[in-house]
């Protein structure tokens, strides 16, 4: 719980720094910027992975999460780019279809989407893969 | 036969004739570089090694990635290796807009779409492509060096074999660079961007933007990139923002093809949107297996 609180605090930083960057001149965000997402608030679901897109500009991940009414509801996580993942522990075998994971993530403005920006996903022996991380954390 | 020959011949002149003026219009662009030497190699081993894969550190550097051009040259190490706290943010200089341009921009920044055009796979150009958190490979070779961006497939040749700036070139996403060595500096001089391209963000530039990038090695792994932005247009005067890269050895510059998978979007009205619907669990989708 600590680690997570202090991951969420990291990925936080990172976010100050991307918006403190997006104002100077000539430097930017790598492809969009995070209009569809509340940046200001972040949830966490237990499910099952279904998909995950080791793609550019970024990976995405979906996730069966159970509606407590014995089915599943769809989630859809926007991960970071494979070039940035792939130079901070992740490989495109990170997260494989049936996997159980814990997801924390800042979840999309429109309500009837379910999902949004991940902040980290935890595997079942404990790993927490991070999507925002300084490099020299690595 | 003869009458054919002397119409061919008439075609030749005016063919020609035509290549004279063509060449004189376009004397920077067909500029011809002579065959290199290997003096021409062993001069390039004298310059500054400024090879290998950079990238502007992010996280717990990151109030390195911007610093103020004093601060830069009075203690870059320090910059560069301190811890990311909020507070120690340097304050930014405000971009210097004429009052034409600030109107401009005021207008600009009221009707700001949601999303860059980037969402949309619209690569950004100069000067913001090169402050990328995606690392730069630089490529040292006579009478050139040729910069490889990650982020877009960015690939910029700064011609330093005595060239001149094209007068009148055509508009372009990196915009067309010649360069110089003052002593251990690669001063990088750009013209000819698409109005696509912006100083900061919403703020768009003139065609007159010309931007002067000095390259230099701080320490053996740290070079410090100043980049200037001339605009009489838009700017009361030269802006001037200092980035810091860092070099990793054990780095390889990776393909970024945006369109593979891209499920952002910013319409035309300025709407930005997201595709969550996933992919087929089978069919042409490589990527799902």
């Amino acid at each position: 719980m600590k680690q997570m609180k202090a991951n969420l605090k990291q990925a936080a930083l990172f976010l100050i720094l991307l918006a403190a960057l997006m104002v100077t001149a000539g430097t930017a965000t790598a492809h969009h910027g995070f209009a569809d997402y509340d940046m200001t608030r972040h949830e966490t679901v237990v499910g099952k992975v279904r998909a995950f897109q080791w793609t550019n500009p970024h990976t995405w991940l979906w996730l069966d999460v159970p509606d407590g009414k014995g089915g599943v509801t769809l989630y859809a996580f926007e991960g970071m780019s494979p070039n940035y993942l792939g130079r901070r522990g992740w490989t495109r075998h990170s997260l494989k279809p049936g996997d159980k994971i814990t997801v924390t993530f800042f979840p999309f403005k429109d309500s009837k989407k379910k999902g949004g920006t991940l902040a980290n996903a935890k595997k079942q022996d404990g790993e927490v893969l991070n999507n925002f991380v300084p490099a020299n954390a690595r | 036969m003869a009458q054919q020959s002397t119409k061919h011949f008439g075609r030749s002149i005016v063919i020609a004739l035509a290549s004279v003026s063509f060449v004189s219009i376009t004397a920077a662009q067909t500029f011809k570089r002579p065959a290199p030497t290997a003096a021409d190699w062993a001069a390039v081993a004298k310059l500054p090694d400024f090879t290998g894969v950079w990238e502007v550190p992010l996280g717990g550097e990151g109030h390195s990635l911007v610093v103020q051009p004093g601060a830069a040259k009075q203690n870059p190490r320090k910059a560069s290796s301190s811890h990311f706290s909020p507070a120690s943010f340097p304050t930014q200089q405000p971009v210097p807009l004429t009052p034409a341009w600030a109107a401009k921009v005021k207008d600009l920044k009221a009707h700001a779409a949601e999303d860059n055009p980037q969402a949309n796979c619209l690569p950004n150009g100069m000067p913001a492509i090169m402050g990328m958190p995606y690392p730069y490979e630089f490529l040292v070779t006579p009478g050139q060096v040729t910069i490889i961006g990650e982020a877009y497939r960015m690939v910029r040749h700064i011609y330093t074999d005595g060239r001149p700036l094209p007068k009148d070139p055509d508009p372009t996403f990196w915009g067309t660079s010649v360069g110089h060595w003052e002593g251990k500096t690669l001063v990088a001089e750009s013209v000819g961007f698409v109005p696509q391209t912006h100083i900061a963000p919403n703020v768009p530039h003139s065609d007159q933007m010309k931007i002067i990038e000095r390259f230099r090695l701080v320490d053996p792994n740290t070079m410090s990139v100043e980049t200037t932005v001339i605009d009489p247009v838009a700017l009361t005067h030269p802006y001037t923002t200092t980035r810091i890269l860092k070099r990793h050895r054990d780095w390889t510059i990776d393909e970024y093809i945006c369109e593979q998978n891209n499920r952002n979007s910013v319409t035309n009205s300025g709407k930005a949107e997201v595709d969550t619907i996933p992919p087929p669990p089978s069919g042409p989708d490589p990527n799902f297996k």
